[in-house]
């Protein structure tokens, strides 16, 4: 019987010395869907993030992907049962070139492993299907910002997965870079790949997100629609709390 | 339970403990102000061993009186050093730092070879089989006066680093080397001295390695480990752990060599064992990375 | 290739074979570093490698060939528990554990006489009864070997894995590499071509001694020479340990102690003027030059 949820992340909680990163989290996502994960700077979002790929283990918790426990995973693990992620600060490979860095993935990523030719293949059809068509020779330090980004994301992309963690993709773009980088997420989701994506970018996050989940302080404070979640209390409260006009809109 | 033969080793292991701590000093201060680990440490402390060895043969200096001399003449051989070769790569990957510190430190090794071949020098003065009789327990005059002036040693370095204005300074720079430098500090000088001061030390405690040990070119490689043992053990770049890190490497070597068979040749590989034992278990050593 | 001992004398053909040993140990200890374990312990396993095949010879007359094939197997299931235990260590703390393995080694060697002939050494008898021509053509045929391996690593998946460890283990995990895995295969691949030289060195030496064959100078010889040539490519180590090897032969017949003191120097200058070797300065330097006076 298959499970109608792809992800099921059940109290989970995490501390680092005595202070609780994360404390009793529990959501789902379901195939396709597109959910964001907000909250104000310091929230745990990226910790939630570096517990479902295997960075870090949980205190306690489970998170479940197609029923299948992925606590005490190693993150290598995590990714070949199919959650690709990116990382907040970019982090290519500086010795390879942008193709070879999308190809690690797709060589290692992907169970059972492909031959050297086929991973080459799609790693090129991925390149050009982020913007990165004619720059798959040149060296990853060398690009832009958004390149950067979009290297992280064919990277995550390469290793076919059914949950795509996004860490703030969006941020530094231009607003031709992010309704690129809109597009591109929709279509993934065509594709049947679930997103879920940590965003600061208020307007992104309204525009394509399924889903919204508000963590503050670690803990889940608000969950629903897009319109739900902005007109929340509580939410509304955790902001005002917290100076965010800044990452709104920082992209210029 | 045999009294005389615990006390004796009880003490030894302090004695030594005292002249390993003063070898350990320099490597700290670097590693806690600049946050480099110099592999070189050893043969500055080999450098300061053979100029005390060439003072007293040469020119007759009791070697504890040039133990200052020693100092000195590190001290001046450490600026060039830092200037030319540890400056330049203050910013490169700590692998980088590591090739460079171990080529000078290799290079060093060499040189003393060629210039004083391979053979084993003693500082033989009238005092050097002296010993005190405290109890049960027999105390070599010069472990003890060593002793006394490597905790002498590390008290000048505690004051310098607690009262001078270089001194504070480098400690400001080793917490925050940015807050340090908007405040006026000048980071390049205070490190340029850091080093000096470290090798200076190295010297000191070079002059009291050859009134205990022999005096050869490998000898500061074999010091260099035991500092790296005693790091590990105690914390990197804090004094107090560095202190902490003597007393157990001592105290072992010194137990082993009274009680295990054939205890003084194991002795000496106590260092490197502890070394890996540590450090595959708690792969960030003992304490951590705490910084002075 | 094939000829040149029939056209050198033997003085030349005995450095040839020593430089030979020395681009074993040279690109061993490359592809080792090509997953960012930065090894001065190499010795360590040489020595394994040395010592298991002169005592096998010693106590059950192994022929020289099998002992040296034993001595890469010891010294390659050395190295996997050796990797395996130094897995979490990074960067200087992994180089301290293996410059402490080495020297724990030599100390253990010193201390057990009865088994390893502790500081009086092991001696075999010549080998190949002092047939040179037949040690340059085994040892001719393990380079090739290795240089083969490295090939194989290169043009393969592996070379991906040891690049993305090296670079960044982290972020090489979560896209699907098991560290531990790449990292021990390097070990061992390294150790097995180590301790195989180990073992060769002890028969065409002929005597070995813990403070020789467990020595740091071995360890820094097998860093220097890929150091110097250019790291984790094929011909770096080569080109390194060649003219090294030029260097300290020159330096040997000058000074009797003391040679490697050229070592100790090119480190010192690679790190602070040219990072990437000599293979780095003629791609970045030399090369471009050409294209220039083309143009």
């Amino acid at each position: 019987m298959e499970n109608i949820f792809l992800l099921q992340v059940k109290k989970l909680t995490k501390h680092f010395g005595g202070l609780a990163a994360v404390q009793n989290v529990s959501f789902e996502i379901s195939r396709g869907e597109i959910v964001s994960l907000i909250g104000p700077n310091g929230a745990g979002k990226t910790t939630i993030f570096n517990l479902i790929s295997g960075v870090y283990a949980p205190d306690s918790g489970e998170i479940l992907l197609d029923n299948e426990n992925l606590v005490g995973r190693r993150p290598f693990e995590v990714c070949q049962k199919g959650i690709g992620r990116t990382f907040q600060i970019m982090q290519p490979f500086p010795h390879m070139t942008v193709l070879e860095n999308v190809m690690t993935s797709g060589l290692f990523g992907r169970v059972p492993k492909v031959s050297m030719r086929q991973a080459k293949e799609e790693t090129m059809e991925l390149c050009q299907l982020v913007g990165l068509g004619d720059k798959q020779k040149a060296f990853s330090r060398n690009l832009t910002v958004a390149d950067q980004k979009r290297i992280e994301i064919a990277r995550a992309l390469a290793v076919k997965p059914k949950l795509l963690l996004l860490d703030e993709v969006m941020s530094g773009l231009t607003p031709t870079e992010t309704g690129e980088a809109i597009k591109l997420v929709r279509r993934l989701r065509e594709n049947g790949t679930a997103i879920f994506l940590i965003e600061h970018v208020m307007k992104v996050v309204m525009g394509i997100s399924d889903r919204v989940i508000v963590l503050h302080h670690g803990e889940k404070i608000a969950e629903g629609t897009s319109t739900e979640v902005a007109n929340d209390p509580k939410v509304i409260q955790a902001y005002l709390g917290e100076h965010i006009d800044e990452s709104e809109e920082a992209s210029c | 339970m045999d009294w005389a033969s615990f006390l004796q080793s009880l003490a030894n292991g302090i004695l030594i403990a005292g002249l390993y701590a003063a070898v350990t000093l320099g490597l700290t201060l670097v590693l806690g102000v600049m946050g480099i680990v110099n592999f070189a440490h050893g043969e500055l402390v080999m450098l300061g061993a053979y100029s005390t060895f060439w003072l007293f043969t040469l020119l007759g200096i009791d070697p504890m009186l040039s133990i200052p001399m020693s100092g000195l003449i590190l001290f001046f051989i450490g600026l060039p050093i830092y200037r030319f070769t540890i400056r330049p790569i203050l910013k490169d990957p700590p692998l980088n730092q590591l090739l460079l510190t171990l080529g000078i430190s290799i290079f060093l090794q060499n040189l003393a070879m060629i210039l004083w071949k391979a053979d084993s020098r003693a500082v033989i003065t009238s005092y050097s089989g002296m010993s005190l009789h405290l109890g049960m327990v027999h105390v070599g005059l010069t472990r003890l006066v060593t002793f006394l002036i490597a905790v002498t040693l590390t008290i000048f370095l505690v004051l310098f680093l607690y009262k001078a204005r270089p001194g504070r300074a480098m400690r400001a720079v080793s917490e925050n080397n940015t807050a340090s430098w908007l405040i006026g500090i000048n980071v390049q000088k205070t490190y340029l001295l850091a080093f000096g001061v470290a090798s200076g030390l190295a010297g000191a405690s070079g002059a009291l390695v050859s009134t205990i040990m022999y005096t050869f070119p490998m000898v500061g490689f074999k010091l260099s480990l035991k500092a790296f043992c005693i790091l590990i053990l105690g914390g990197l770049g804090n004094i107090p752990g560095a202190l902490f890190g003597s007393l157990i490497l001592g105290l072992t070597e010194s137990f082993v060599g009274t009680y295990a068979p054939e205890g003084s040749g194991w002795a000496e590989g106590i260092s490197f064992m502890l070394i890996m034992v540590i450090l595959i278990i708690k792969p960030t050593g003992l304490a951590g990375t705490r910084r002075e | 290739m094939i000829f040149y001992p029939k056209l050198v004398d033997s003085y030349f053909l005995h450095l040839t074979v020593a430089t030979f040993l020395a681009m074993i140990m040279a690109s061993s200890w490359d592809i080792l570093a090509r997953t960012g374990q930065v090894s001065v312990g190499q010795a360590g396993l040489f020595g394994i490698g040395a010592y298991t095949a002169a005592l096998l010879y010693q106590k059950v007359h192994l022929p020289p060939v099998l002992g040296m094939l034993a001595g890469a197997i010891l010294a390659m299931i050395v190295a996997i528990f050796l990797g395996y235990l130094t897995l979490r260590l990074r960067g200087i703390y992994f180089a301290i554990t293996t410059i402490a393995f080495a020297e724990a080694l030599s100390v253990i060697w010193l201390m057990t006489p009865g088994v390893t002939g502790g500081a009086m050494g092991v001696s075999t008898p010549p080998l190949f009864n002092g047939n040179r021509e037949h040690a340059y053509y085994l040892i001719l045929i393990i380079l090739a070997l290795v240089i083969f391996v490295v090939w194989l690593i290169e043009s393969s998946r592996l070379n991906f894995a040891f690049t993305a460890i090296r670079e960044n283990e982290e972020v090489a995990n979560v896209m699907g590499i098991n560290p531990t895995r790449y990292k021990v295969l390097a070990f061992m691949i390294s150790a097995f071509f180590t301790g195989f030289a180990g073992g060769f060195y002890s028969h065409y030496n002929t005597y070995i001694i813990p403070y020789e064959v467990f020595g740091l100078g071995i360890s820094i010889a097998c860093l220097v020479m890929p150091i110097f040539g250019g790291l984790y490519t094929i011909a770096g180590p080569i080109i390194g340990t060649i003219l090294i090897k030029a260097i300290e032969e020159y330096l040997r017949v000058t000074f009797s102690y003391g040679h490697q003191i050229a070592y100790g120097l090119i480190l010192v200058v690679v790190v602070l003027f040219m990072p990437e070797g000599l293979l780095g300065l003629w791609k970045r330097r030399i090369l471009p030059l050409f294209g220039r006076v083309r143009q």
